[in-house]
């Protein structure tokens, strides 16, 4: 029997399957694909590891540290092999696995899902019209054109000012298509500052804010949009709809953590960040499970992804020790002006302070601030910049909860 | 003359200037109307009126793609000179169509010693409403008695566990729930005061129904009220009065059904040809010689018209115009497996009178664990018009919410629009056309058309047979068809076996939907060419990412298989799954 097996061999799960390893714990990484290093196979650009490595490394080299070290520490690996299900609920985990080789099952004494997100497709922002070939999730469009050198189109249309439309349009107009035009539906441009400037404002790719894509049109093939412009909620403006000719239409509307696998076993769902509900050592709702990365909620840095590894590979060693947990869970919510906040709960007797991640639902100068349910406010941290396209990262001191049964967490702009 | 009397009573109703002929009950409408909704009303009242056998409605409305359409005749008159003297073989019966009637029918006369050709102009089978329906198998209670509809419905309805045992496919007869509710009887409510209207709507319309059901042939129905309702379907609506519980409803997945339709008459000597549209025909005198396709000349002693949308211009092609298809589009919400136990039956909340454009429709489980809401019913001028705007989707969310109020309806997944074909007397005509011999219409049918296509098929070759066509029985003929192995049912045990096999079962391509690398390989050996071909046979890309994992991986077998380069791999149709330059591939 295995110690912990990692579900998912992307940067999160070798992060955790390294930290774990290297205390000595007998550790198995299961991956669906051929090999480790999850999403960064695709994604050639930089601007990974500037937290943990101190320089900005490409996708695979970010991944390529870790896979290295997995190899070295002879940590078990399971390639092309897909979770069928899995039985956790006991003490001993049985997890069914079905690959190349047949059918195996695993047992583990812990479980940690490191199985990342997905991309929202067109049904789920109910773009209308058709549905022929040449739409494209943004994603698809990086393997697309990284990995096969094949480009989806020549005039594109990419919906969605987020930090991966900004960086696939830069890709494709660096690959030469003819046309490309990037519209969203915010005021501005919703992903980081840094790749606003270095994707388009560099290489002068139009863009247009606050438009969507009403309707896709083409019988068997892409041939144009509508767009239409909406208002600050997001709502359309009858009258500006325009047919906008393309023959590719790429989608960069937001990603989801992909958490059947974990409904599949009964582990409970938060509605805001869309990922499981976890303590301060991500472990979700069912014990002996942790999850960690993108599953849990949408990092903006692989960096940031990774330490949710480290947090859940403590998680697991405390676990696994049979460390003494609360009595009682200390609830830990989104207040004011919070979009969304990870951990959910505090569990487990700990010294050190609670690193959570949280997303402000408005921008500017703020302090974010806990308090309890009466408005006391325990603890307060001054940010000179927070919006909503920046996670922040907090920790809340252990001492201040004691005796609380749940504290919530408010952004209060300046 | 009666006919002539009353269609002029029926015009005059209308503020238009519109003239008609009659040639042997069929009546033609001519002149020029304001609207595309004026020229669907006329074309229906007139349809309506006893004793007319079809409608063939040449009015003209304001907007009339005339330019269009006239630019199609001249590509079919152009197609028609290049390929008429092109011949490809001699057939005893040609069919025109891929579609579940199309199919059916090929299986059925593959029952006897002929030589059939089925032509069909998509790239796959199943792609008009075959595709596009919601997959439910009708009871049979909704058509009015005394109509071939009625007879097919209830007839084709029973017909279905044994076919689609033989064929393989998955079949289910999870029956229907018919709510009803304060808002069934709404529109009478004015004349039922207090306690009344309650009791009405609670213990005098549902037997009211169920005489109907009974007297259309339809067995099993049963009247529940209270409690009972929600033990048969736990989280529908609690201000149901009363519920009728129909068992004979079934649900299937409509294209796994066409699909395994053509494998099994190909696999009986049916020759199957894709990508073949029909641009014309070869006539002598009052019979039909040869059809004429894009791909050649079918020379043949019947021809059966099972085109749906396009079956009024394949019968105008023939010289056997005996009606107009006014085209019916509906759109269907698709919902993530993940809500399966949200919903048993084919559920809907019963309104009387039925509100305008919106017949039928309702909430029912798919096959596969799937919700399904809808279909709308909006009348469009273009038949190939399967565009759903965000408005429609809103439509169907709001008409339906009322059935189950708690359905998380954030969980949508997909939407879609099938057309369906009727025709102006909104009747399947299935006969031997007025003015061509030996040319069989299969032609209007739209639902009940699935739930009655087993029953339409053996009708159609009984009117082939009265036509002169002879039928001895093909010896050679085997009802059984093996459906592709689909892991995600297996034991672990023989997922083990068959991985041993080839390690080709264990590689998972779609995970959304748990579907191996050989289920792809398997569906193509059997003839899927596109994308979407690959989707409906072994539902890789239907689960909860739509696809946005394994469509390249699936283009990749695709290429690797069908030996084509990736760049030229195909969604459906002619849609090119990527249109821009590929790095070394053509340098």
């Amino acid at each position: 029997m295995k110690d912990i097996v990692i579900i998912g061999g992307g940067p999160s799960g070798m992060a955790a399957a390294v930290r774990l390893a290297e205390k000595g714990y007998d550790v198995a990484i299961i991956e669906r694909k051929e090999e480790l290093g999850g999403i960064l196979d695709q994604c050639i650009h930089d601007g990974f590891g500037t937290k943990i490595f101190g320089v900005a490394l490409s996708g695979p080299e970010f991944a390529g540290e870790f896979i290295e070290q997995v190899q070295k520490l002879g940590i078990d690996v399971y390639l092309k092999t897909y979770v069928k299900s899995v039985e956790a609920s006991g003490k001993v985990k049985e997890i069914i696995t079905v690959s190349p080789d047949g059918v195996e099952i695993i047992k583990t004494k812990s479980i940690v899902y490191a199985i990342g997100c997905r991309e929202r497709h067109q049904f789920e922002i109910k773009i209308g019209g058709t549905r022929p070939a040449g739409v494209y999730t943004a994603g698809m469009v990086q393997r697309l054109v990284n990995l096969y050198g094949i480009l989806p189109g020549k005039n594109v249309v990419i919906v969605g000012g987020g930090d991966v439309g900004m960086i696939v349009a830069r890709h494709l107009y660096l690959e030469g298509v003819d046309s490309i035009l990037v519209v969203f539906p915010e005021e501005f441009f919703a992903g980081l500052p840094r790749n606003v400037q270095q994707c388009i404002l560099d290489f002068g790719i139009p863009y247009r804010p606050r438009t969507v894509v009403k309707e896709i049109v083409g019988k068997d093939r892409v041939e144009g949009v509508i767009l239409v412009q909406v208002d600050e909620k997001w709502n359309p403006i009858s009258g500006t709809e325009e047919f906008y000719p393309c023959d590719a239409v790429i989608l960069s509307v937001g990603l989801v953590p992909y958490t059947k696998k974990l409904t599949d076993i009964g582990a409970e769902i938060d509605p805001r960040t869309k990922g499981p509900i976890v303590n301060e050592f991500f472990e979700t709702t069912v014990r002996g499970v942790f999850a960690a990365g993108n599953l849990v909620q949408i990092f903006d840095y692989v960096d940031d992804a990774v330490e949710s590894a480290y947090l859940a590979a403590e998680g697991v060693e405390k676990y696994l020790r049979g460390e003494e947990r609360l009595e009682r869970p200390i609830f830990i919510n989104p207040g004011e002006n919070v979009r969304t906040l990870t951990p959910h709960r505090v569990e487990w007797k700990d010294e050190r302070p609670i690193t959570a991640f949280m997303r402000p639902a408005i921008e500017g100068k703020a302090w974010i601030i806990v308090r309890n349910e009466r408005g006391e406010i325990l603890e307060k941290s001054f940010r000179r910049y927070v919006r909503p396209s920046t996670l922040e990262r907090i920790e809340i001191s252990r001492d201040i909860l004691e005796n609380a049964e749940e504290v919530f967490i408010d952004v209060r702009g300046l | 003359m009666g006919l002539k009397f009353k269609i002029e009573k029926v015009l005059k109703k209308f503020p238009y200037n519109i003239s008609f002929e009659i040639r042997d009950n069929i009546v033609f409408l001519y002149g020029e109307v304001e609207s595309y909704q004026d020229w669907v009303e006329i074309g229906l009242a007139v349809g309506k009126i006893k004793g007319v056998e079809g409608v063939v409605n040449k009015i003209k409305w304001k907007g009339y793609p005339e330019e269009k359409i006239r630019k199609r005749e001249e590509r079919r008159r152009k197609l028609y000179e290049e390929n008429k003297d092109k011949i490809i073989g001699e057939y005893d019966v040609v069919i025109i169509g891929g579609g579940v009637i199309g199919t059916i029918i090929a299986r059925e006369l593959s029952k006897y010693k002929l030589k059939i050709a089925l032509l069909e102009k998509g790239s796959d089978v199943s792609l008009g409403a075959s595709k596009a329906n919601n997959g439910m198998i009708h009871p049979g209670v909704a058509p009015p008695k005394n109509t071939l509809k009625r007879k097919l419905n209830v007839k084709g309805n029973a017909m279905y566990d044994r076919l689609c045992e033989e064929l393989g496919v998955r079949f289910k007869r999870v029956g229907s729930l018919w709510l009803i509710t304060p808002r069934t009887l709404q529109k009478y409510r004015k004349y039922l005061p207090g306690p009344l209207y309650k009791f009405v709507s609670a213990y005098v319309f549902p037997y009211i129904v169920k005489l109907k059901g009974i007297r259309n042939g339809v067995k099993g129905i049963k009247v529940i009220r209270g409690k009972k309702i929600f033990e048969y379907e736990p989280k529908a609506t609690r201000d149901a009065w009363a519920a009728l519980y129909v068992p004979s409803t079934g649900i299937l997945d409509p294209y796994e059904l066409v699909v395994a339709l053509a494998e099994n008459a190909q696999a009986n000597g049916v020759e199957i040809h894709l990508n073949t549209e029909v641009v014309g025909f070869i006539k002598k005198e009052d019979k039909v010689k040869g059809v004429v396709t894009t791909k050649g000349t079918f020379l043949t002693r019947y021809v059966v018209n099972a085109a749906g949308v396009y079956a009024d211009e394949i019968a105008e092609l023939a010289g056997a115009r005996e009606y107009t298809i006014h085209p019916r589009k509906g759109v269907i919400l698709l919902f993530d497996k993940a809500l399966k136990d949200w919903v048993r039956h084919c559920v809907t909340e019963l309104r009387f009178p039925a509100p305008k454009h919106s017949k039928g429709g309702g909430i029912n489980p798919s096959i596969h664990g799937n919700i399904l809401w809808g279909p709308t019913a909006v009348e469009i001028p273009d038949k190939d018009d399967t565009s759903v705007h965000r408005e429609e989707i809103y439509e169907v969310l709001e008409r339906y919410k009322n059935i189950l109020p708690e359905f998380p309806t954030n969980k949508l997944i997909r939407y879609f629009a099938g057309v369906r074909a009727p025709t102006f007397t909104e009747a399947f005509i299935i006969r031997p056309a007025k003015w061509v011999r030996n040319f069989l219409h299969v032609a209007g049918i739209q639902s009940p058309g699935l739930a009655s296509a087993p029953a339409i098929a053996e009708y159609a070759i009984e009117q082939l047979k009265k036509m002169g066509l002879k039928l001895e029985p093909n010896p050679n003929f085997n009802p059984r068809r093996e459906p592709i192995p689909t892991i995600n049912e297996m034991s672990l045990e023989e997922l083990n076996a068959k991985i041993k096999e080839d390690p080709r079962w264990g590689n998972i391509i779609c995970p959304c939907e748990m579907v191996s690398e050989m289920e792809i390989v398997e569906a193509i050996k059997r003839g899927a060419k596109t994308l979407d071909a690959i989707k409906r046979r072994t539902r890789a890309g239907m689960g909860t990412c739509q696809g946005s994992y394994c469509t390249l991986k699936i283009a990749e077998i695709l290429s690797r298989e069908l030996g084509v380069p990736l760049s030229e791999i195909v969604k459906e149709n002619n849609g090119k799954l990527f249109d821009g330059t590929v790095r070394g591939e053509k340098l």
